[in-house]
């Protein structure tokens, strides 16, 4: 899969050229606005990885130019300058993610996949965390190698769950996803679904476990002990 | 003059005290030249009337000199009607002809070379005001003085004088005081720019660095002083953004090389010395990220009409809390209120604040304890924690920067209070920390109110 990274720090690209090619990714690198420009117009990237500071341009320029090309693909900015008033104004500007100098490489990656995990982007099909996959198009739950056949809603909270995984999915998109638009949810329907889900997930031997943040929504974790 | 303040209070009393010297000064000065105009047609008068007497003076056939007054002028001399005298005295001094019954002269020699006119004070206690006029006559030169008794005041001028001060020299006063008035309008009018002015300046804060003082409407006086204080303004302003530009490149340059170092290191075999390595680098990127925040927020300017959801705020900072919390053995909650409490602020800085504040939280709460952010309106957030709790004598010093109860400790920095503080401080409101009736610490930070924002959007 092929990541463009536009970055000016050599050393830098370097060290994440060889960490994104050890998590399957084929990366291009520019060290500069005007390369990035041109890279992006003339090859199609799964994502891009976006450094804001260039020696001749704020990224973010990069970016609201392909974005007003009508170009969708994903960009992950980084910053070093994670100021207070800077922060939001990434995301503002069409960013879909946003990450801080200096980052864990998995943290790299693991964003970049849940970028690409998107609905309509390439690893949308097979989601998974810890030893749970799910195909999302056979509705086929994977625990530890071996397929399952769950409940449509719990399947479809699992979903959610993992789309997030590692990070708090909110309860407003399982009222939104399993209930529609259509009629009231009652207020521990969820807490219900979440119940049965984290029964079945025990059973078959899951690696991960299902953490409620009350007031906020659900967190799904690497269990430390398993 | 420290005592008023005002330009106005001190124009009033400057201005009393002109009134009280001119109200003084003005009818004494006018007085005087009232008597001075008065005295003069006085001399004139009665040198008119020496004139007349030398007149009538002739050479007689004996060549003894005779005074042949005409019987009308006779009575005004006379001793009966007492308002006026005449003598004539030869060049020796010898009285030759006197309308006064002792046959004396009015003036002394001595009295009547002083002047061509002079004022004496009689024992009666009357005042006798004269002339003394030479005269040749025959080729002799006499003397004619006459005299005219002040006591008896029939003179119209002089009765203009003498009543000039209690029926004419009191308007001046009133008079005085309704020119303090017009002042006092005028000044008010001419210095409305100068108040304008002032409270414009009071709105310039560090928050407000954009604003400058009129310097249209200002008095060509005072422009100096506003022209100073706007460049002054303009170096502050440019000093704010030149802390800010400093903080975003010293950001750069602090967080390149530690990126490459997490790189670095994340290529490395797996192994214990990897781990130490990338906690040590978590520890230094946390004090670098908290240094660069303190330094940001020094210039940090929330505009009046910021407002953030509270609310929104606590739900991104316990979402993006709650993995820590989790990996750490600890649950998070957030309670209060589950509809937005807009208050006056910038949604990324009450982020780092709550953020802070849960982060502080987690390292105190027992494993499995539990941490709860709480929102309430109109615009507080409370942080609870079951920990050990915050010692009262601690209560203040724990917001200051890099305070640390436990010196030996490498993880924290003491910085994480100190940006909260200065976080509620740029937004105008407060943080403070109570000890929970069941144990454990409860930070509040309050914010003030705001209206929530327009409705377009």
């Amino acid at each position: 899969m092929r990541v463009l990274l536009v970055e000016d720090n050599g050393e830098l690209v370097a060290l994440l050229k060889k960490g994104l090619a050890q998590a399957g990714f084929d990366a291009d690198a520019v060290g500069n606005a005007a390369d990035a420009d041109h890279a992006i117009a003339t090859m199609r990237y799964a994502a891009i990885v976006l450094d804001r500071g260039l020696p001749d341009d704020d990224g973010l320029k990069v970016l609201r130019e392909m974005r007003r090309r009508g170009d969708a693909a994903p960009v992950l900015v980084l910053t070093a300058r994670d100021g207070v008033s800077d922060r939001v104004t990434g995301l503002r500007e069409g960013a879909d993610d946003y990450l801080a100098k200096p980052f864990a490489m998995e943290e790299l990656v693991a964003r970049l996949q849940a970028l690409l995990r998107r609905p309509g982007n390439l690893l949308g099909k097979r989601l998974s965390f810890g030893n749970v996959a799910l195909d999302v198009e056979a509705r086929q739950v994977i625990v530890a190698s071996v397929v399952r056949s769950f409940p449509a809603r719990e399947t479809a909270v699992l979903e959610i769950l993992l789309r997030r995984g590692g990070n708090v999915a909110p309860k407003r998109l399982f009222e939104d996803q399993l209930f529609g638009l259509s009629g009231d949810v009652g207020s521990n329907a969820i807490e219900v679904y979440v119940h049965r889900l984290r029964k079945l997930l025990d059973d078959a031997g899951a690696s991960v476990r299902i953490h409620t943040v009350r007031g906020v929504g659900y967190l799904m974790m690497e269990d430390k002990g398993g | 003059m420290s005592r008023f303040r005002s330009i106005i209070s001190r124009v009033v009393v400057l201005h009393l005290v002109a009134i009280g010297v001119t109200s003084i000064l003005m009818p004494l000065a006018l007085y005087w030249l009232l008597n001075q105009a008065a005295n003069g047609l006085l001399r004139d008068a009665l040198l008119g009337q020496a004139t007349t007497v030398a007149s009538f003076l002739r050479p007689g056939p004996d060549g003894r000199l005779r005074l042949e007054l005409p019987p009308d002028l006779k009575p005004l001399y006379s001793d009966g009607y007492g308002l006026y005298g005449y003598a004539v005295l030869d060049a020796a001094g010898k009285v030759l002809f006197s309308s006064r019954g002792d046959g004396a002269a009015l003036f002394t020699p001595e009295e009547a070379a002083r002047g061509d006119w002079v004022m004496r004070r009689r024992a009666a206690g009357s005042v006798l005001f004269g002339v003394s006029v030479a005269r040749p006559v025959d080729e002799r030169v006499y003397w004619i003085q006459v005299g005219q008794d002040l006591y008896h005041r029939d003179v119209i001028i002089d009765d203009i004088v003498s009543s000039f001060l209690p029926r004419v020299a009191w308007i001046t006063f009133p008079i005085l005081l309704v020119l303090l008035l017009i002042d006092i309008v005028i000044f008010r009018r001419a210095l409305a720019p100068v108040r304008e002015a002032s409270t414009t300046a009071a709105a310039i804060g560090p928050m407000r660095t954009d604003i400058r003082l009129p310097q249209d409407t200002m008095p060509a006086e005072i422009a100096p002083l506003v022209d100073a204080v706007n460049q002054a303004f303009d170096r502050l302003e440019a000093g704010l953004q030149a802390q800010r530009d400093f903080t975003a490149d010293m950001a750069h340059e602090l967080r390149t090389p530690l990126a490459i170092l997490r790189a670095r290191v994340d290529t490395l075999e797996p192994s214990a010395l990897r781990d130490e390595l990338r906690r040590d680098l978590a520890n230094m990127t946390r004090t670098v990220n908290q240094v660069l925040d303190i330094a940001e927020l020094e210039a940090f300017v929330v505009p009046d009409d910021a407002c953030a959801d509270l609310q929104a705020v606590c739900v991104d900072v316990v979402t993006f809390m709650a993995p820590l919390a989790v990996a750490q053995s600890r649950t998070i909650a957030l309670t209060g209120s589950d509809l937005p409490v807009w208050v006056r602020g910038h949604p990324e800085a009450l982020f780092r604040a709550v953020r802070n504040l849960v982060e502080n939280a987690l390292r105190h709460a027992p494993v499995d304890g539990l941490v709860d952010v709480e929102v309430t309106a109109p615009g507080s957030v409370r942080v609870l924690d079951d920990g050990p709790g915050v010692p009262d004598a601690e209560r203040q010093s724990i917001f200051r920067r890099f305070w640390r109860r436990d010196r030996t400790s490498a993880e924290s920095r003491g910085l994480g209070l100190a940006i909260v503080a200065r976080v509620a401080e740029t937004h105008g409101g407060s943080v403070s920390v109570d000890n929970r009736p069941g144990g454990g610490a409860a930070f509040t930070l309050s914010l003030q109110p705001a209206a929530g924002p327009p409705a377009a959007s």
